[in-house]
């Protein structure tokens, strides 16, 4: 390999907030690349790793993809979920197998007994995934109004906001306790690296071995097969 | 500052310029076209309007969703604001320069407006300046010479580690229509490798069972990780074996070769799954990055058919820069 022809300005990786955080880290630890303590320090935004010139960033979940696809960050770790609803421009060169949930449609007990989702013509729908929800209902034929909203989905359909919702589901206790069933999975989430295309395509070495590290690292995880 | 009026405002996804910017925009285009210049390329205008049902000649009928179009008020036919100037000039040595000999080697400085594929209904106007080199033949010779044109172009105009990607698309497309299943599966797989997803795809074969034998199957999950340098091209070889794959990625070694021997061997990575770009490209494709602008500061690529679809056989290959990318560089740095 011809030496100096990649850059080795620090590659910037973002991560999310909240419950895939813990995850990732565990993954990188596993690859062997040290993060630091972006556990210990939950105020900090920014850890540098000198040695394997990384950068991790901690961002919101919503916000990695827009980091990587203008290129403030040259990889990240995002839910297939975030990634269909802002269908950006960007490679998702590997699962991570971390933060696995479903998307669902549901809707009150009372009125799944006497419902038929095959009669359904126009329905209204509360939920944080306003394209994904149009374009699931659109490729059945069905007209949908949506509700967007930022959280609680769940109560949409107990005040009269929306009859049905579309939201994550891990456990279904959420939706239990509030007296919703499931209709049907629009599709299974898990967490994805992503990569924007420049930093892939001017540093394919150092990307591309973050990737095979992970990937073992993901591989390890799973246990022999 | 004075507000601005919400009667008096701009439309979205265009802008005005203002003259500082203006005058960084007119050092990059006189950079740009003195090597074009030196290149031997002469420049054509070509119009802001064309009926839609010509564009989509060259286009296709995908074209539609991307561009502004309204009616002639005096023939009633359907017409578009230009996305993409390529097409008006493949239209244009088909027709008013058709006895003119080839090569033609032909350059343009225009704006483009196209809606973006994704988020919906946005118009983006872009300024582009590109050349075309229309031929009889196609040759790595010919796609070498523009390769190196536009890193010239990059060199002259002081962006420092750029890299421009190639790719083949004909590569891509030879194994896809090898591929028994249905267009909707092939628009999947063809997703799957754009965004090198190799666990979506991996699902996607597994769907299609028996239908995508076993070194087809392979060849395309390498695909998602067929990118680096020229090492890529050696193992995509020793996978296919398929005696038109090696044809195309022979051809795509000399046009490395060629280029390295003009000494940008530094400049050039390779990724054989890279599938996206117009879809009248036929052959290598090609696309120019620098350090930290996310998007590409330049992309084009071989199509052999486009103006035969105009109605005069000839081969092509041409690429644009994007103007504000290159600016965005200058300004990142």
């Amino acid at each position: 390999m011809r030496k100096g022809s990649e850059s080795t300005r620090p590659l910037t990786i973002a991560l999310p907030k909240g419950r895939i955080l813990k995850e990732a880290v565990a993954l990188f630890e596993e690859a062997g690349i040290d993060t630091g303590s972006i556990l210990k320090e939950s105020r900090r935004l920014i850890f540098e790793n000198r040695d394997e010139g990384i950068r991790f960033m901690i961002v919101r979940g919503q916000d990695v993809p827009t980091y990587v696809e203008y290129g403030a960050a040259d990889m990240g770790i995002a839910g297939k979920d975030v990634l269909t609803e802002q269908a950006r421009d960007l490679y998702e060169p590997l699962d991570l197998g971390i933060g696995y949930c479903r998307m669902v449609v549901a809707e009150p007990g009372e009125l799944r007994n006497k419902d038929n989702p095959q009669h359904w013509t126009h329905i209204r729908v509360a939920t944080k995934y306003p394209n994904i929800t149009t374009r699931h209902f659109l490729e059945k034929g069905i007209q949908v109004e949506i509700i967007k909203l930022y959280g609680s989905i769940e109560l949409a359909p107990l005040l009269g906001l929306s009859e049905r919702i579309v939201d994550l589901v891990q456990t279904g206790e959420t939706l239990k306790s509030n007296g919703l069933v499931e209709v049907e999975t629009i599709m299974e989430i898990t967490s994805r690296v992503v990569c924007n295309r420049a930093s892939l395509k001017t540093m394919p070495k150092r990307i591309k071995d973050i990737i095979d590290r992970l990937s073992g690292a993901v591989s390890a995880g799973k246990g022999p097969e | 500052m004075m507000k601005v009026p919400p009667a008096i405002s701009l439309p979205q996804g265009v802008r005005d310029i203002l003259p500082e910017e203006a005058e960084k925009i007119a050092g990059i285009e006189s950079s740009i076209l003195s090597v074009f210049n030196g290149y031997g390329f002469k420049r054509v205008i070509t119009p802001l309007l064309e009926y839609v049902d010509v564009l989509s000649l060259g286009m296709g009928r995908e074209l539609e969703k991307s561009v502004l179009k309204f009616m002639d008020p005096s023939t009633g036919r359907v017409m578009a604001i230009r996305p993409d100037i390529t097409p008006q000039v493949a239209r244009l040595v088909a027709t008013r320069m058709r006895d003119c000999p080839l090569p033609l080697k032909l350059y343009y400085n225009e704006n483009v407006l196209r809606y973006q594929e994704r988020g919906g209904a946005r118009p983006e106007e872009v300024l582009q300046i590109g050349a075309e080199y229309v031929s009889a033949e196609a040759s790595p010779d010919i796609d070498a010479e523009m390769i190196v044109m536009a890193a010239d172009a990059l060199k002259v105009l002081g962006i420092k580690d750029f890299k421009i990607d190639i790719g083949d698309v004909g590569f891509v497309k030879k194994v896809l229509s090898r591929l028994r299943v249905e267009e909707s599966q092939i628009k999947r797989i063809k997703d799957a490798v754009a965004k090198k997803d190799n666990s979506g795809l991996e699902l996607i074969l597994d769907e299609t069972g028996d239908a995508i034998d076993g070194r087809d199957r392979e060849i395309l999950l390498a695909l998602t990780t067929f990118y680096g340098e020229e090492e890529v091209l050696e193992k995509a070889k020793e996978i296919s074996g398929d005696p038109e794959d090696v044809k195309s990625l022979d051809y795509l070694h000399s046009v490395l070769d060629i280029i390295a021997s003009k000494g940008f061997r530094d400049s050039i990575t390779i990724d054989l799954g890279e599938v996206r770009g117009f879809d009248y490209y036929t052959g290598i494709i090609f696309e120019g990055f620098a350090m930290g602008v996310g998007k590409p500061l330049l992309s084009g690529g071989r199509y052999d058919t486009l103006v035969e679809r105009y109605g005069y056989r000839a081969r092509s290959t041409g690429f644009a820069f994007n103007v504000g990318n290159i600016v965005r560089v200058f300004e990142n740095a």
